[in-house]
C-alpha cells in the first residue's frame, strides 16, 4: 500500500467498509464527552460513507495518511452530497419507476441506489469540515460585560479532527474593538472577522499558547480554553485482496512506536487491529492541578528551552490558570502493549478501552 | 382463372390482413407527430442539458482553474513573476477578499470553502452524465419501437402491393370475359359489375400501397434524425462522463493540497502580520530614541542660554515683587493713619498721632 496523493492514502470498498465499522465503533466505546466534535454527527458522516459504498457511489476512501482518518476529500463528498440531495432527488425519476427499470440497464440501477442513498442521507447531520458557533452566556448591559463560549469545529491541515472552546468574558467600550458582537436585542452574538480568522488560524495551538494569545487582547478575559482531538488512528487492515494497509505517515513519538510495533508483534498479528486515540487539552482558572497525563503531549514548561524559562515563569504569573491534558486510547487486544509502551515510557496513566 | 374456363372471384371476397390497427392519412399522421413529439422533447431535453452543461462546465472549469493555480504554487510551477505578484493573483481569485485586507480571513478556510463548491460543481455535471444515459437508453428504445413500425409499413405494403397485383390480374382476366361474351347479355353485365367491385378494391389497396410506402419512408427518416439525436446524447454522455471523472480526481487528489497551501499561506499572513507589527514597534523606538538624542543634544546646545534665560527672568519677577510690595506697604500705612486720625478727632484726650514715616 502506498500514498496516492500528498498525505493521502486509499482503500477499496470492501476494506473501506471494515475500516469505517472499526472506527465508528472506536469512537462509541471512546465514550466522549462535549469537549470533542459532535461523537453524533462523526457518526453520521462515518455511516453516510459506509452508505455510499454499500450503494457503490464511490469506489475508494481517502484517508489521511498522517492520521489515519478520512481526509478533507471523504468528509467534503458526503456533505456536498447532502447539499445536493433536494435538487437531485427532483430531477431523478420516481423511486418505482427506477426499480421497475432496474434489470433494463445498468445506469437504472445505479440511479436507484443514488436515490435510496440521497433519499436517506438529506435527514443525516454531518460533522462539517469547519463549524463556528458563538454563543451568549451571560450579558450584563449595565456594566457591558458579556460572556461567551465560541466553538470551533475543523478539520485541521493536521489532518486531526478538532473540537476548540473558549470561554471568555468582555467589557465593552466605545473607543475599544470588540471581538464578540452582540445583535441589538442583545440575544444573539457574532465574532468579528478578525477574531474568528485568531481563533481559526489558532486552532492548532494548544490550550495554554492559546489562552495567553487570547488573554493579551485588551478588554478580553479568557476564562477557560479546551480542545478535543479525535486521531490519530492506527489501523493496520488485511486487505480483501491480501494487501496490508497499514497507516502509513504517522509522525513523532506514536509514529516511532507504531513502525517498531509493526515490525515487532504487528508482523505476527492476523485479524484486523486498529487504535484510536483522543486527546483533551484544557487551560482553566479552576484546574486544581498542572499536570499532562498525555504521553504524546507534555506540558510547554517540561520541554521549554532554559533561556526561555524566566520569560515564561514571568508570563505565567502574569495569566492565572493551570493546564491539564490526557488522552485515552481505544484499541484492539493486539495493540494494548503498544499504549502501555508510550505510557510507560512518558509516565502516564491513561485509560485504554477496549476494541472488539 | 380456374381449371374450368371459370373466373375465380374469390380474390374479392378475402380478407387481406394487415398487421397494426389499420392505417389512413389520419392515423398515419397522428403515429408520425407522435413520434416526432417524443423526438422534439428529447431535442428540447438535450437542449437544456446542454446550456446547462455549458453553464456547469464553464463555471467547473473556472473553479477547477483556481485550485490548479493553488496546487501548482506548491508545487513550484508558477512563481515566474515572484512569489508575491502570484500570491496575490491566487488571492484575487477568491470572492470576497480581494476587498479585504490581507489578514482579515484564514486563506486555510477560504480554500476549504473554495473545494466545496468546486466539489458541489463536479457533482452537478456529474449528475447530467446520469439523466443523459437514461435519455440514450429511452431513444435506444424508441429507435427499436420505430425499426418495428418500419419493418410493419415495409409487410403491410409488401400485402398490398400483392393483392393489387392479384386484383390486376382478375381485372384482366374479367376484361377478356367481357371480350368474349354476348354484348349487352346478363352475362356481360355480371362481369361488369365484377369490374367495378374490382376498381373499388383496387382504389382502396393502391391507396394503401402508397399509404404504407409513404409511411415506411417517413418512419425511415424519423428513425435517421432519433439516430442522430442518440449519437450526440451519446457523445455529450461520454465527454461529460470523462471530464466530471477527470475533475472528481483531481479534487480527491487535491484535498491535502489545499489544506497544505491555506496553512502555508495563514503561516505566511501571520509572518507579515508580525513582521508589520515589529516594523511599527521598530519604528516607534526609532522615533523615539531620535526625540529623545534630540532632546538631549538641545538641552546640551543651549543649556547656559536656557539658563541665562531663567535667570533673567528671576531678576524680573524679583523687581516686579519688590515694587509692588512697597506700593502695597505705603497704601496699608496711610490707611492706618487715616484711622488713627478719625480716632484721635472723636476722644480729644487721646495722645497725638506720629508723623508718618
Amino acid at each position: 500500500m502506498s500514498l496516492v496523493a500528498l498525505h493521502t492514502q486509499e482503500l477499496g470498498p470492501a476494506d473501506a467498509g471494515r475500516y469505517l465499522d472499526m472506527l465508528a465503533r472506536s469512537l462509541r466505546a471512546a465514550r466522549l464527552n462535549n469537549s470533542f466534535p459532535d461523537r453524533r454527527r462523526v457518526d453520521g458522516t462515518i455511516a453516510a460513507l459506509q452508505r455510499a459504498f454499500d450503494h457503490k457511489i464511490y469506489d475508494q476512501l481517502y484517508l489521511d495518511a498522517r492520521t489515519g482518518l478520512p481526509n478533507m476529500a471523504s468528509f467534503t463528498r458526503v456533505v456536498t452530497d447532502q447539499q445536493m440531495a433536494e435538487g437531485a432527488l427532483s430531477r431523478l425519476d420516481d423511486r418505482q419507476e427506477l426499480e421497475r427499470r432496474r434489470q433494463e440497464a445498468a445506469v437504472f440501477e445505479r440511479m436507484a441506489d443514488k436515490h435510496d442513498y440521497l433519499t436517506w442521507l438529506k435527514s443525516q447531520e454531518l460533522a462539517p469540515v469547519d463549524l463556528h458557533r458563538v454563543l451568549l452566556r451571560r450579558h450584563d448591559p449595565g456594566s457591558g460585560t458579556a460572556s461567551f463560549r465560541i466553538e470551533l469545529t475543523k478539520l485541521d491541515g493536521s489532518g486531526l479532527y478538532m473540537h476548540l472552546t473558549i470561554e471568555l468574558t468582555q467589557v465593552a467600550s466605545v473607543w475599544r474593538k470588540r471581538v464578540v458582537d452582540l445583535d441589538q436585542d442583545g440575544e444573539s452574538a457574532a465574532a468579528s472577522q478578525a477574531f474568528h480568522t485568531l481563533i481559526y488560524r489558532c486552532a492548532a495551538l494548544d490550550a495554554e499558547t492559546l489562552f495567553i494569545r487570547l488573554h493579551g487582547i485588551e478588554g478580553v478575559t479568557v476564562e477557560r480554553v479546551q480542545r478535543g482531538v479525535i486521531g490519530p488512528v492506527l489501523f493496520r487492515l488485511p486487505g480483501e485482496d491480501g494487501q496490508l494497509h497499514t497507516t502509513l505517515e504517522v509522525e513523532g513519538v506514536l509514529g516511532h512506536a507504531w513502525q517498531t510495533w509493526l515490525a515487532g508483534p504487528g508482523a505476527h498479528a492476523r485479524g484486523p487491529e486498529l487504535l484510536a486515540t483522543f486527546a483533551s487539552d484544557s487551560a482553566a482558572g479552576d484546574i486544581r492541578e498542572e499536570k499532562s497525563n498525555d504521553p504524546l503531549s507534555p506540558l510547554l514548561s517540561a520541554v521549554i528551552e532554559e533561556r526561555e524559562r524566566a520569560r515564561y515563569r514571568q508570563m505565567r504569573e502574569r495569566y492565572p490558570f493551570r493546564v491539564f491534558k490526557d488522552r485515552k486510547f481505544v484499541a484492539t487486544r493486539g495493540l494494548h502493549g503498544l499504549v502501555k509502551a508510550i505510557g510507560d515510557a512518558a509516565g502516564t496513566r491513561n485509560i485504554v478501552y477496549d476494541l472488539r | 382463372m380456374s381449371s374450368d374456363g371459370k373466373i375465380n372471384l374469390d380474390v374479392l371476397s378475402r380478407q387481406v390482413s394487415y398487421s397494426g390497427e389499420g392505417i389512413s392519412v389520419k392515423t398515419l399522421e397522428a403515429d408520425i407527430h407522435q413520434e416526432r413529439t417524443v423526438q422534439d422533447n428529447k431535442v428540447g431535453e438535450l437542449k437544456t442539458l446542454r446550456e446547462r452543461n455549458v453553464e456547469i462546465q464553464t463555471a467547473m472549469a473556472d473553479e477547477l482553474k483556481k485550485l490548479r493555480k493553488f496546487s501548482d504554487y506548491l508545487n513550484g510551477t508558477a512563481t515566474k513573476d515572484g512569489f508575491w505578484a502570484g500570491f496575490k493573483e491566487i488571492l484575487s481569485y477568491i470572492p470576497g477578499l480581494r476587498s479585504l485586507s490581507l489578514s482579515q480571513r484564514s486563506i486555510e478556510e477560504l480554500l476549504k470553502q473554495q473545494y466545496q463548491v468546486s466539489a458541489r460543481r463536479v457533482k452537478e455535471a456529474a449528475e447530467y452524465a446520469d439523466v443523459l444515459k437514461k435519455s440514450e437508453l429511452d431513444l435506444y428504445k424508441e429507435l427499436d419501437r420505430i425499426n418495428e413500425k418500419i419493418v410493419e409499413m415495409a409487410k403491410n405494403e409488401q400485402v398490398a402491393l400483392d393483392y393489387v397485383l392479384e386484383l390486376r390480374q382478375l381485372q384482366e382476366e374479367l376484361k377478356q370475359a367481357e371480350l368474349a361474351a354476348e354484348s349487352g347479355s346478363v352475362e356481360v353485365r355480371d362481369i361488369q359489375a365484377q369490374q367495378d367491385k374490382v376498381y373499388a378494391k383496387l382504389a382502396e389497396h393502391s391507396t394503401n400501397v402508397q399509404l404504407y410506402g409513404s409511411a415506411e419512408e417517413r418512419y425511415a427518416s424519423l428513425k435517421e434524425n432519433t439516430r442522430k439525436l442518440l449519437e450526440t446524447i451519446r457523445n455529450l454522455a461520454q465527454d461529460i462522463q470523462q471530464y466530471t471523472t477527470a475533475a472528481s480526481i483531481k479534487l480527491d487528489m487535491a484535498s491535502a493540497q489545499i489544506q497544505a497551501i491555506g496553512r502555508a499561506a495563514d503561516a505566511s499572513v501571520v509572518m507579515l502580520e508580525m513582521k508589520r507589527s515589529l516594523d511599527v514597534m521598530t519604528e516607534s523606538m526609532n522615533v523615539t530614541t531620535q526625540f529623545v538624542s534630540d532632546t538631549q543634544i538641545f538641552f546640551r546646545t543651549n543649556l547656559d542660554t536656557l539658563i541665562q534665560e531663567l535667570d533673567t527672568f528671576d531678576d524680573t519677577t524679583t523687581k516686579v515683587l519688590d515694587e509692588n510690595l512697597a506700593r502695597s506697604r505705603e497704601i496699608e500705612e496711610q490707611r492706618i493713619q487715616a484711622a488713627i486720625a478719625k480716632a484721635m478727632s472723636k476722644g480729644g484726650d487721646a495722645p497725638a498721632p506720629a508723623p508718618a514715616q
